[in-house]
């Protein structure tokens, strides 16, 4: 009963964190991934962009791109508009405007594999065809379920419309100004050179390493991967080298969708 | 502020319902369809089969097989577990067992139109064209539009054993065998003859009959009776319910995954399915 009436007292100053009720205006910006997808990196980035003014740190970093699972209502009432929202969540229609970060899921599972260890969620031992067994079926994860799942949920929806921007985490760790120039024009963010290399230097200590399932990945795990997502990795131009991509994209769903609108956003922005 | 204070005195007290954030079982099967998709009538289907001893009704069948996001929270509590839900949602990571039902979306737009009228939605002199176009931008209801609701939930699930595909043209085409295959899925032993009572009780028929014996019940309240819930119930209508220019605005956007369900589309040509350059350019492309 006090914890009930704490939780009203909370909700009547706006310090509670609305979570997935949070009403979306039509001008929110989404910036959606699976975890451990370069998400922070992201956030980092277009903070620096927006407020050059400003330290970004990751003590302010929930009320400039705000999380409603962290941020408070307050925090939401007062950010600048558009609002930059965070999201691990899959598929939401109610939000117009959506940048999906995207990475190789192969890296996903082993970044994941590494934080678990560091965390000490699971012993130094745990067998890594487990954890596998574990992140194909989205238990690792469980609102936004696997990482085909989110990714897969996302681009069936969205791909082609013209509120979708994707971006590979790849992608940016190998030109970040470029890929930031493209969020800043989807966004309708100040996008003078110097800034966007001001935004990218001064986010560089946030940049996500690179992890390289080519060395660290075994065999049989990479061919169970690949086997349950292989359409959607050959869509994302991320090769496949347990099985043919081609062969992967044939007759697939994704394939056709995709084939039809997140192809031709790419060939635009060429 | 009094009907504020009514609003979080009902939440807390377990009243209210939670619309997509309830809580979800992973024994819990989900009966999944975009709106006007075939969605209580396959309800009244596979109550019939579980009850034989209770017909489905338009006043039971929220009992027989709820709808997770009507009841409140003390209600959904109380289902019996393993509980069988209705939905409409788009993609939901946390269903584990769902049998989801996808119907054309020129007859779920002629469909969901007439149902708009019917519920005092849209004015009498809103015309189908204006529909169709805000029905394509997903802008006529909570669910996404028609093509992300079916595509969310078929490129992430479509292999999984615990999702089963119906399409609303096959279950009316051939109802016995399709509910079979329902039956399988859910575990259930059932004999043809169950089978075929279930078909009966549950037919276009007995179902009009239904609604207007039961004009109260939760689907058809609030509503004009002078136009039916049970409308006519066949595949195909949007052929002589649907103006060109509307069929040619729903193929332009969903296409490739209409020709994917079997859809035959009237025009083909406006859409390019046969010469999809996905996989060449695609990963060329992207390799940098």
């Amino acid at each position: 009963m006090i914890r009930h009436l704490l939780a009203g007292m909370k909700h009547a100053l706006g310090l509670h964190r609305p979570g997935q009720k949070l009403p979306v205006r039509p001008d929110d910006v989404l910036l959606a991934s699976y975890p451990k997808s370069g998400n922070t990196w992201t956030r980092f980035l277009i903070a620096n962009l927006i407020h050059p003014d400003r330290e970004v740190g990751l003590g302010n970093l929930h009320q400039l791109v705000l999380d409603p699972e962290v941020s408070v209502k307050r925090d939401f009432d007062r950010a600048p508009r558009p609002r930059f929202i965070k999201s691990h969540n899959s598929f939401d229609p109610r939000y117009r405007r959506v940048i999906y970060v995207v990475r190789d899921p192969r890296d996903v599972a082993l970044s994941q594999y590494h934080d678990l260890r560091t965390l000490r969620q699971v012993h130094n031992e745990f067998p890594m065809e487990t954890l596998i067994g574990q992140f194909l079926v989205g238990e690792l994860n469980r609102d936004p379920g696997s990482w085909g799942d989110s990714v897969g949920s996302w681009l069936a929806a969205r791909s082609g419309h013209p509120g979708f921007l994707l971006l590979r985490h790849e992608d940016m760790l190998a030109d970040p100004a470029r890929e930031l120039t493209r969020v800043a024009e989807f966004a309708g963010l100040p996008a003078t050179l110097a800034r966007i290399l001001q935004a990218v230097e001064r986010s560089s200590a946030n940049a996500s390493a690179r992890s390289s399932w080519q060395n660290d990945l075994p065999d049989p795990q990479v061919a169970r991967i690949e086997a349950a997502w292989g359409d959607i990795m050959a869509c994302l131009g991320y090769e496949l080298v347990t099985r043919d991509s081609r062969a992967a994209l044939k007759s697939s769903l994704i394939g056709l969708l995709a084939g039809s609108g997140f192809l031709s956003q790419r060939v635009m922005i060429r | 502020m009094i009907q504020r204070l009514i609003n979080t005195t009902k939440r807390v007290l377990g009243h209210t319902s939670q619309g997509r954030h309830f809580e979800v079982f992973d024994d819990d099967t989900f009966i999944v369809s975009f709106p006007k998709s075939g969605n209580t009538w396959t309800r009244f289907l596979i109550a019939n089969l579980l009850h034989p001893e209770e017909p489905a009704n338009f006043g039971n069948i929220d009992r027989l097989i709820p709808e997770s996001e009507e009841l409140t929270k003390n209600q959904l509590a109380r289902v019996p577990r393993p509980r069988i839900m209705k939905s409409h949602e788009y993609f939901d990571a946390r269903f584990r067992k769902v049998i989801y039902i996808v119907r054309d979306p020129r007859d779920v737009a002629v469909s969901q139109f007439h149902f708009f009228r019917k519920r005092r939605r849209i004015a009498d002199d809103y015309s189908i064209e204006q529909f169709v176009t805000r029905f394509v931008a997903g802008e006529t209801c909570d669910y996404s539009s028609w093509g992300g609701n079916v595509a969310s939930w078929l490129v992430t699930r479509q292999n999984s054993p615990n999702f089963l595909l119906l399409r609303y043209e096959d279950m009316a085409a051939r109802t016995a065998a399709e509910l079979t295959r329902v039956a399988s899925f859910l575990g259930l032993g059932v004999t043809p003859e169950l089978v075929a009572q279930a078909v009966e009780r549950s037919s276009a028929d007995q179902m009009r009959k239904l609604e207007g014996a039961n004009a109260t019940a939760t689907v058809t309240k609030n509503s004009r009776q002078d136009v039916p819930f049970v409308r006519t119930a066949k595949a195909g209508g949007w052929r002589t319910g649907l103006p060109e220019s509307a069929v040619q605005r729903l193929e332009t956007a969903w296409g490739p995954l209409m020709v994917y369900l079997g859809y035959e589309l009237m025009f083909p040509e406006k859409v390019a399915t046969s010469d999809l350059p996905v996989p060449e350019t695609l990963l060329n492309g992207s390799s940098r």
